[in-house]
């Protein structure tokens, strides 16, 4: 009965949620699987479903359900069906008001799990044996893709066909940009097969040496953890590396006087294109930027993150900050050296202290964790960064094609058609053109694009709740604590009253500040960020780097100590409060905040 | 011999002079500060006792007993020691040192010496300069509730340590890493209580009780002579200390963790049945 577990439950049913006035209808924009329905009101209510800002804190415009069905079904694939991990079959999720929501699905049944881990200690052990070698034909298939979709040819519709089509034997254009189509969206379906191909080996093998430390000295800094485990000389830190050469460089070349805070790439471009250091250094710039510029501007999962080949101003703000400390006299390089030689002292102290019967399950663990992380670390570089960008952007041709044929307004318009529509309106261009007759797509896109922005937007202004439905009795899947670190502290924390002016979460970067708060709900926003503040936001990503420099602490609505705010905030030495649940919702920009890093308490001061 | 200088004594000299004396005596020989004293064996005299006090120039000192097999890592002899502050002059000390071994004798004691087993009981006395104390408190070479070895736990208030053994003020507690010297976790205890100089109680001055009494030069000072400590007597210890008014820190007694509880360790599993038992797929 409904009533029933809706009484019961500690969060709201599923099924109760309003939608916000002037949103009727939003249903329409998502896949019917998306979607609560009376047909699976039964055990849709009795189960526990939780807001996943960490990779969806945004509502989802129609054509990035992409980046939610592949992933959940590789990520099933893999875990379910593939590695057959004994208590865990995949995640569910559920769209309400445009948010995303999941709810992992368990294996009960002890013959089950029992049969399950015969099949997991066989493939995962083989995994784990052979990591290196299997990480390194990862990378090679990974950078064979990221090439493949951005060579996927979009062909246009000529007025004839070209002799080739009928002297060569080549297929009909129309038939070329459906296949082109039916690609691009099967390459990034390849994608999120690679990504989890090892995401949930690696984490497990760290979160196992983090639980045995955890174990045997409980009063670790988690931070101490992280660090002992963590790569020094890993890709996401490459590109910042280049860019600090170069600025190196334009002083060398006396070319640094054109990197001026304010000034637009281009601008710094064009003055730099008139002297012949300046030509010579903007063509090493080139030569970095395959792969280097691959880095993506937001986490990935939207289709207007892009890399910063699209947006270069974040680079050139890391080129202007790196070139001001060097003429300031400021040391701009990564202490590689001493990172690494701190990082094995942590090893060996904590090794060291203790007992003899678990120092070497310590050794053993730290061995393996050090082995699977940079998977860990790197998989967002090729597959959310540089794949992403590159696959947003083969989308953004179709999207040009169909304006260009009046289906849509503007390329952009794409991202609000489902990549079912999309391809049916490519359907309908390809019928029209090859009939010569007229198309209803002119008429049929526009009102629905226009009316899922206004959606969007107002979509956007609603609070989601951190979870739906019924309170478990146990939290025991293990991908779920893993991936999103829900753990029943969280789950009662976001249960128990949020009211006051004090904020939980997890402690992810040492130390006490006080200052005004930011809120930040998109990469759009982030130029409002002004020196001394705090950021208030749901997610970072390191792309965002630079405004690192501006900023006094961090706090972040979902995350756990691996999350990027927290690594990218030790990395600046600056306090960060991760998982809260609620920051960005009870927090308003220019309220006083006291970041505690250390006990992961966020205080509001004042009102604003 | 039975008077001797403290910085003479080695733990060998635990059967004659007591634990507390020897183990004293064990911290001079590593360099670690104590207050100068003497330590009488179970065998000296009330005259041995005045004599060496008098050599020792007649100064404000602390009288404690120091029984033999007091302080062993199986039994603390809790309760079971007497401790005498701020005594001075010849005739005081005479006092205290007959009251020290007579406490041999008063009830408890004997309940707890049958409870317990073990040879015929004796007792030493330690006589040490006292240290107008500040600051005073008791730190652990390990976390004392999880056991975790990672860190020191100090506890501190003001004045004299009486207060804070005696359970009379909440005082401050700390944890320090050894690994890093961060000081990972303050919490500052409403200190209304101390002892001050000549042992007098008195109320601590509002201003003063909730202000932490360490910071972090006294901290990792602390946390360098207690990793010092354990490492010379190789396993943890709970430690009396001081600070002076002039800032200088002493040691008042050491001895070894009786309850360390201990971690389990996940005993005889590879790396690999963690990781698989993570994962669910084994116990």
């Amino acid at each position: 009965m409904a009533t029933t577990s809706a009484e019961t439950a500690d969060f709201p049913s599923p099924f109760s949620i309003e939608t916000p006035a002037g949103c009727e209808g939003w249903e329409e924009m998502y896949p019917y699987w998306a979607l609560f329905d009376e047909h699976r009101r039964e055990s849709d209510e009795n189960r526990l479903w939780f807001w996943n800002s960490q990779h969806f804190p945004f509502p989802m415009p129609a054509f990035d359900m992409v980046e939610v069905d592949h992933p959940y079904y590789t990520l099933g694939g893999w875990q379910n069906r593939a590695f057959a991990v004994p208590p865990a079959m995949g995640v569910d999720y559920r769209v309400v008001n445009g948010y995303v929501y999941i709810s992992p699905n368990p294996v009960t049944d002890p013959a089950k799990m029992a049969e399950r881990a015969e099949y997991f200690q066989k493939r995962a052990g083989h995994y784990f044996q052979n990591w290196d070698e299997l990480y390194a034909g990862w990378r090679t298939k990974m950078e064979a893709l990221n090439r493949e979709v951005e060579s996927i040819h979009v062909p246009d519709l000529p007025e004839y066909e070209p002799d080739e089509v009928v002297f060569g034997d080549q297929n009909l254009s129309n038939i070329d940009l459906l296949r082109a189509f039916s690609h691009t969206l099967r390459c990034a379906e390849m994608m999120w097969q690679h990504h989890f191909e090892f995401l949930l080996l690696g984490y497990g093998a760290y979160l196992t040496f983090a639980e045995f430390v955890r174990d045997a000295l409980p009063d670790i800094p988690e931070q101490h953890i992280s660090q002992m485990v963590a790569g020094i000389d890993v890709v996401l830190f490459r590109a910042d590396t280049e860019l600090r050469r170069l600025a190196r460089a334009a002083i060398e070349a006396g070319v640094d006087g054109a990197f001026v805070e304010g000034r637009s790439p281009a601008e710094i471009d064009a003055d730099l294109a008139d002297s012949e250091e300046g030509r010579r250094w903007l063509d090493e710039l080139e030569q970095i930027k395959d792969p280097w510029f691959n880095m993506g501007t937001g986490d990935g999962l939207y289709h207007y993150y892009g890399s910063w080949h699209d947006d270069p101003s974040i680079p050139y703000a890391s080129l202007i900050g790196h070139i001001d400390a060097l003429k300031a006299g400021k040391e701009i390089e990564r202490p590689t050296e001493e990172l690494a030689k701190e990082r094995d002292r942590l090893a060996e102290e904590y090794g060291a202290l203790l007992d003899e019967e678990a120092r070497p399950a310590f050794q053993e663990l730290l061995g393996l964790s050090r082995t699977v992380f940079p998977y860990v670390e790197e998989h967002k570089f090729y597959c959310d960064y540089w794949f992403q960008s590159r696959f947003f952007n083969k989308v953004r041709e179709f999207g040009a094609l169909l304006a260009k044929h009046g289906f849509i307004g503007e390329g952009e318009d794409i991202f609000n058609l489902s990549r079912h529509e999309a391809m049916q309106a490519l359907e309908e261009l390809s019928l029209t053109w090859s009939t010569g007759g007229p198309p209803l797509g002119p008429h049929h896109w526009p009102p629905i694009v226009a009316r899922r922005k206004e959606l969007l937007e107002r979509l956007g202004e609603w609070t989601p709740p951190p979870a739906l439905g019924a309170m478990p009795a146990a939290v025991n899947d293990p991908i779920v604590v893993m991936l999103w670190g829900i753990t029943p502290q969280r789950l009662k924390e976001w249960a128990g009253s949020q009211e006051g002016s004090q904020l939980s979460g997890a402690a992810a970067s040492p130390g006490e500040v006080e200052g005004p708060a930011r809120v930040i709900h998109g990469l759009g926003d982030l130029d409002t960020v002004r020196p001394g503040e705090i950021l208030v936001c749901t997610i970072t990503s390191p792309a965002w780097a630079p405004i690192f420099s501006k900023i006094v602490a961090t706090v972040t609505d979902i995350g756990g100590i691996m999350s990027h705010a927290a690594i990218v905030s030790r990395e600046y030495g600056l306090p960060a409060v991760v998982g809260t649940g609620t920051a960005t919702s009870r927090i308003s920009t220019g309220q006083r905040l006291r970041v505690n890093g250390s006990d992961g308490r966020v205080t509001i001061l004042d009102e604003a | 011999m039975q008077v001797r200088p403290l910085s003479e004594l080695r733990s060998a000299d635990a059967a004659a002079f007591g634990g507390k004396s020897a183990s004293l005596g064990e911290l001079m020989a590593a360099g670690i500060p104590v207050p100068p004293g003497f330590a009488l064996s179970s065998e000296a005299s009330l005259d041995q006792a005045v004599d060496r006090y008098r050599e020792l120039g007649e100064p404000p000192v602390a009288v404690r007993s120091s029984a033999v097999g007091e302080d062993s890592a199986e039994a603390t002899f809790a309760g079971m020691q007497d401790t005498y502050l701020w005594v001075r002059g010849a005739d005081r000390v005479r006092q205290a040192v007959s009251d020290c071994w007579a406490s041999l004798d008063n009830p408890e004691a004997v309940a707890y010496r049958e409870r317990m087993g073990g040879p015929p009981p004796a007792m030493g006395v330690t006589v040490q300069v006292m240290v107008d104390a500040e600051i005073s408190g008791v730190m652990f070479t390990c976390n004392p509730v999880s056991g975790d070895p990672s860190v020191v736990a100090v506890n501190a208030s003001w004045g004299l340590g009486l207060a804070v053994v005696g359970g009379e003020v909440t005082p401050d507690e700390y944890r320090v890493s050894k690994v890093t010297g961060e000081v990972l976790q303050r919490t500052i205890g409403p200190k209304r209580i101390e002892y001050g100089p000549g042992g007098e109680r008195a109320e601590v001055p509002a201003a003063r009780q909730d202000v932490a009494c360490l910071d972090d030069a006294r901290l990792g000072h602390l946390l360098e002579v207690a990793r010092r400590v354990e490492r010379h007597f190789g396993c943890h210890q709970d430690i009396e200390w001081a600070i002076d008014r002039e800032g200088g820190l002493f040691l008042l007694q050491s001895r070894p963790v009786t309850v360390a509880p201990t971690r389990e360790a996940p005993a005889g599993k590879s790396a690999m049945d963690l990781v698989m038992k993570t994962f669910g797929a084994r116990p």
